[in-house]
């Protein structure tokens, strides 16, 4: 399909929903706003998935499109009637740009681009790798399980980038045709992308997630880390021995070589205590009262002071990813304020499905989409109906209500990792040249089936021990 | 989406030649093109840069009728709508005094000697590229194929 294919589709049927009357939609009682918020829904999900455009981009249209059609400062000739509905505040829909969820991410990057910039990752990863000896068993275990601790606090993709650029030269020594070759270079995009569940910043779709676990459903780092960081070293565990199984390692012993020593200069000694002290916060909010959101600004601001972040690192922040974030934060904010999600609870005979089927449903189907597009887009599309139906179905409470279909979900969004096309660190072992779709969608699936299994076990403990 | 040019300079007919198919392997995603003279190769890069096309890599010999590589590459850095180029003066014939000029005034990236290893070549270039990409913000993973991994990498670690 061609680019213009793509956009005619992407704009032809959200027309057509704008078009039909409101009063033979299939949805009694619509408004003006509500249907229009449909057709925004259409578009967004359209564009995600067929990306006739940069997905970052489409986040941008949404908001454009809100604020233009359904905002209380539109444009006047599409707004003037009386009887539309509910208007959207303007000022509510550009928040999503600065909100709380973005800024959690923002002291992120911070912490992310300090680190590298000196060298605290290299330097860290070259100390953790040392008792993990020259077995090369273990040594992708220790390779796996470093990749997953720094992916919960840098991007999956930078984190990847960094422990290829240590792996690749270690690759040319491995027999010829060792298999174990696939097996490291598949064991860093696993552990990246498994290892961003760990914590609410691993990964964009956990960011999306924190949206809709507000209030009742409120969780804080803390807590997020105590389920996810277990659920990662299992699936880890699991991973790894994947791996080892489908390519045998031949290779008796291999010697990883990270250069450098840590920095012992002023700028650093306030990145590594910048970067323990906000980490320590983050953990311990029952203490001092700051939520993450606000925790998160410590780097910001401290970085920012003593010159470690110049103008000139500004320039390298992702924003790309936040704005992907702000429009998935602006869909849901639509669809809620707009009362289409409380029309569709109501609608939609949803109480009489079976709460398990749901679950499983839409896990399946996170995790299906989230192989073929963008983990993030996934989320941002689902994650808003999910929350919908998390409420709606009243079963649900007794397995743990609209918080675990919300993380259950959350979670499957990170287990599209079986295709090249999947995630940016699976691009980029793909990129190496070593391996072939095939070599890494056999493990991938296997990995991703048993993730998924295992997200239910967590799901159950969870509910169990009275978590939701 | 714009497509990406490596532009090939030399007044031998047979090295562009060679160059051309050195350089097919990249050919699914960059287009490789030759020019007998730098005034053709100006008016190429006219053509490129007015069809919203992109100059990632220019590689020239040095010793041309007319005007000679190091002064076309100069010309080229001057002009400055072209600063994320990357320039590679390609020869066997080149004085100290011209080398010295390629790198302090052309800006030179890359100096490779005739008669040159299709590998070396391909190494150097893959890498060029790589950092044409990363400079201008193109979407690496749709160019990955032809990207030098360890750039990739460098780039991408800087990057949140």
């Amino acid at each position: 399909m061609n680019q213009g294919t793509k956009i005619a589709i992407g704009l032809g049927l959200p027309a057509l929903i704008l078009v039909i009357p409101t009063d033979i939609f299939p949805l009694e009682g619509i408004t003006v706003v509500e249907q229009r918020v449909v057709s925004i829904f259409l578009l967004a999900a359209l564009f995600w998935i067929l990306e006739p455009i940069p997905i970052y981009a489409t986040s941008l249209l949404i908001i454009f499109l809100e604020l233009v059609m359904v905002s209380n400062k539109g444009l006047n000739v599409l707004i003037k009637d009386e009887n539309m509905g509910t208007l959207l505040s303007y000022k509510d829909i550009m928040y999503t740009f600065a909100s709380p969820i973005i800024i959690l991410f923002l002291g992120g990057f911070f912490l992310a681009m300090a680190a590298t910039k000196f060298r605290l990752d290299q330097n860290l990863a070259r100390v953790l790798l040392r008792p993990f000896g020259t077995n090369p068993r273990w040594v992708m275990l220790g390779l796996m399980l470093i990749t997953a601790v720094f992916s919960m606090f840098m991007s999956n993709t930078a984190t990847t980038a960094m422990m290829l650029s240590i792996l690749t030269p270690v690759l040319a020594s491995f027999r010829d045709g060792d298999p174990g070759k696939l097996a490291f270079t598949l064991a860093i995009p696993v552990a990246a992308n498994v290892g961003g569940i760990g914590t609410p910043i691993g990964t964009p779709p956990n960011a999306v997630a924190l949206k809709y676990l507000t209030g009742d459903y409120m969780v804080s780092f803390g807590e997020w880390m105590g389920f996810a960081v277990p659920f990662v070293v299992i699936l880890l565990l699991i991973g790894w021995f994947v791996l080892m199984s489908f390519y045998k390692i031949a290779t008796p012993a291999i010697q990883l070589e990270v250069k450098g020593s840590f920095l012992k200069n002023r700028k650093a000694y306030i990145v590594y205590v910048t970067f323990i002290l906000t980490i320590l916060l983050w953990l311990t909010d029952f203490i001092h009262g700051m939520n993450a959101y606000i925790v998160a600004m410590i780097p910001v601001a401290v970085f920012s002071s003593f010159g470690i972040i110049t103008r000139q690192d500004l320039k390298n922040i992702s924003w790309d990813v936040l704005w992907l974030v702000s429009g998935g934060i602006a869909l849901g904010y639509a669809l809620d304020s707009s009362g289409l999600a409380s029309r569709l609870i109501n609608a939609i005979p949803f109480a009489s499905l079976s709460p398990i089927i749901v679950v499983l449903a839409v896990s399946l189907v996170a995790a299906l989409m989230a192989n073929f597009m963008s983990n993030t887009a996934t989320a941002n599309l689902l994650l808003p109906l999910i929350a919908v139906l998390g409420t709606s179905i009243s079963s649900l409470s007794d397995i743990g209500g609209g918080m675990m279909v919300i993380l259950c979900t959350t979670i499957a969004c990170s287990m599209g990792m079986a295709l090249p096309i999947s995630t940016p660190p699976n691009a980029l072992a793909f990129g190496t040249g070593l391996l072939t779709t095939k070599d890494m969608a056999r493990p991938g699936i296997l990995i991703a089936v048993i993730g998924l299994l295992l997200t239910y076990g967590l799901m159950i403990i969870m509910n169990a021990i009275g978590f939701f | 989406m714009d497509r990406l040019y490596i532009v090939c300079v030399d007044d031998q007919r047979e090295v562009l030649n060679a160059l051309a198919d050195d350089l097919e392997i990249l050919n699914a995603h960059v287009e490789v093109e030759i020019c007998e003279s730098a005034s053709e190769a100006k008016t190429l890069i006219e053509e490129i840069d007015a069809n919203g096309d992109l100059l990632a890599v220019v590689i020239s010999d040095q010793v041309m009728p007319g005007t000679s590589g190091v002064d076309f590459l100069t010309q080229l850095k001057e002009d400055g709508r072209f600063p994320k180029t990357l320039k590679i003066l390609l020869t066997g014939l080149a004085t100290h005094e011209d080398t010295i000029q390629a790198i302090n005034e052309a800006g030179l990236d890359q100096y490779i000697e005739k008669p040159w290893s299709q590998e070396d070549l391909v190494i150097k270039i893959k890498k060029l590229l790589t950092l044409y990409v990363l400079r201008s913000g193109l979407d690496y993973q749709s160019f990955i194929q032809v990207l030098d991994q360890t750039t990739l990498y460098e780039g991408l670690r800087a990057r949140t």
